[in-house]
């Protein structure tokens, strides 16, 4: 890898930054921060699209669901999608690993938890730094010079990114690539610890699925929509968005039974009050 | 009669919108963003920089809430911000702040596991699917249909707030808003099932016997033949019972997964 495309892929870094992400929410953080999209970019820059969004699925899959609820997170997405999937990229290369072959899955799905666990640090390490500018913010705020909160909200933070995204990121890819490559060359699937690592890969997507899960499972006994779900696909072979289908079936049922059960109550409601009117 | 004029709405919808988490810190997390966010509408309704300032010290006070949600929070607060400058009674610091504080935490249980927990997973698994062998597609579905929809939605919720004010929180915890939400994570739950049939696959290498023909009789043959792909099911709804039973955190969880399978394919039941 150049050190031009290492540097490129530090500045997408920044604009990605998780929940920090210098191009805001929705663009940075629920857009060019989630892996998928991420392997869009990281392959233009290195020049095999098809290649880093096979790389780049399963990472996606790894951490489909992420809330961060009060701040705490899991997993930082930037390192995933920014290191990992680079450095994931060159090593099935230099493994001569197919991208859409069940190795280079398992591989890149526990390069993205370890990336991703890891990368919680840069996000803890930019909240961090951001305390200094929002300290100069309120020092300011006193004296009423309001002008200062845009400064602190906007500008000032690209120095925790510079700091936090853009180098680290920078110089993994750049000095990584090669280890990577190097490390990669003799990997022989068939020995017992690679097998072992490989296995991990293909259990740890069942964590990924299950924060996900408990994302929208509140009770136990949903559990058995979820269940549905997987047979739908296991079994009957249906694809994600028919399995979406039958999915909103269940749904529509849900809703009309439950505004039916409350229009009675409803009805009865202006009842009364017309009573009361007489 | 003061009103905030269309052209400050817009930039301060625009600035809440881009500028809400860029500069988060554990301590303020939105706050910086919400001021930002405040002061096109107050340099609108008040003529004087004390005023300004003075009225800003309103939206010192924290806050954090899922900000896409949060949008329609900036546009209560915009509408009684303009009905405190028309003298309206009882608009205070106290009385805004208590609407703030009352309303970022619903908000966010609400944003996190609708829009975050279910509406983005969805759309990424299909734009996954469709990303398939390696198809520009999938990432282009998820970018153009994810930000269509989520900035329209942020801009429709917003002007909601700023003209119905308070009464505007009904649209998304109301009676209807909440036999809605129940129905969409039902959809949710589903297609979690879907997705995980789809993409994981935990398999075993274990040999329960021979046949009369001499040929390995395969555990995972059979187990498939009751139930296919059980043993990734349980193994996802273990680590579910895991976090969601046992309160273990999601590295945590990771982390003894991780060694399980090691451990698990070492002693050749995994893999």
């Amino acid at each position: 890898m150049s050190l031009f495309q290492a540097i490129l892929i530090g500045l997408m870094s920044c604009t990605a930054a998780s929940t920090i992400a210098c191009l805001g929410t929705t663009v940075g953080n629920y857009t060019l921060n989630r892996p998928l999209v991420a392997s869009l970019f990281v392959g233009l820059i290195l020049g095999d699209v098809t290649g880093c969004i096979l790389i780049g699925i399963p990472m996606q899959v790894m951490w489909i669901a992420l809330v961060t609820p009060g701040g705490t997170v899991a997993s930082d997405l930037r390192a995933v999608s920014y290191i990992g999937i680079p450095l994931a990229y060159v090593g099935c290369r230099a493994a001569g690993i197919d991208y859409a072959s069940d190795e280079a899955f398992q591989l890149a799905s526990s390069i993205s938890a370890l990336t991703g666990t890891i990368g919680i640090t840069l996000f803890y390490g930019t909240a961090m730094m951001n305390l200094i500018w929002q300290h100069i913010g309120w020092a300011q705020l006193d004296k009423g010079n309001f002008e200062i909160v845009g400064k602190v909200d906007t500008l000032m933070p690209l120095i925790s990114h510079f700091c936090l995204s853009f180098l680290p990121v920078t110089l993994l890819c750049y000095f990584g690539s090669g280890a990577v490559e190097e490390v990669f060359q003799y990997l022989d699937v068939s020995v017992w610890y690679v097998k072992a690592l490989l296995t991990v890969g293909s259990v740890l997507p069942a964590v990924g699925m299950s924060i996900l899960l408990k994302s929208v499972v509140n009770k136990t006994s949903d559990l058995l929509y979820f269940m549905m779900g997987f047979v739908l696909a296991a079994a009957m072979h249906l694809t994600l968005l028919a399995a979406t289908v039958i999915g909103g079936v269940f749904a529509l049922i849900n809703y009309q039974l439950t505004m039916a059960k409350k229009a009675p109550a409803a009805a009865a409601g202006v009842i009364v009050e017309e009573e009361e009117d007489i | 009669m003061k009103k905030i004029s269309k052209k400050t709405l817009n930039s301060a919808f625009w600035r809440w919108w881009y500028g809400n988490l860029t500069c988060f810190s554990h301590e303020h997390m939105q706050t910086f963003g919400y001021m930002w966010a405040m002061i096109p509408i107050l340099k609108d309704l008040y003529p004087t920089h004390e005023e300004q300032s003075k009225k800003l010290e309103t939206y010192y006070a924290f806050f954090n809430t899922e900000p896409q949600i949060g949008c329609i929070v900036v546009g209560i607060t915009a509408g009684l911000e303009e009905a405190r400058a028309n003298g309206a009674e009882g608009i205070d610091d106290e009385m805004i702040n208590g609407i703030r504080a009352g309303l970022m935490g619903p908000l966010a249980g609400i944003g996190d596991s609708l829009i975050v927990g279910t509406y983005i997973p969805i759309l990424l698994g299909i734009a996954v699917g469709f990303a398939e062998g390696g198809n520009v597609l999938g990432p282009l579905f998820y970018i153009i249909v994810w930000n269509a929809t989520s900035i329209w939605f942020q801009k429709f919720i917003f002007d909601k707030g700023y003209s119905l004010g308070g009464s505007a929180v009904e649209l998304l915890v109301g009676e209807q808003a909440t036999a809605f939400r129940e129905s969409v994570i039902i959809l949710g739950q589903v297609v979690v099932g879907a997705m995980a049939a789809s993409w994981v696959n935990i398999t075993t290498p274990i040999q329960i016997a021979t046949n009369s023909e001499g040929e390995p009789v395969m555990l995972q043959a059979n187990l498939d033949g009751a139930f296919p792909k059980i043993l990734t099911m349980v193994f996802v709804i273990l680590c579910w019972w895991m976090m969601a039973k046992k309160g273990m955190t999601p590295i945590k969880t990771l982390l003894i997964m991780a060694i399980v399978a090691f451990v698990g394919s070492v002693c050749g039941i995994l893999g």
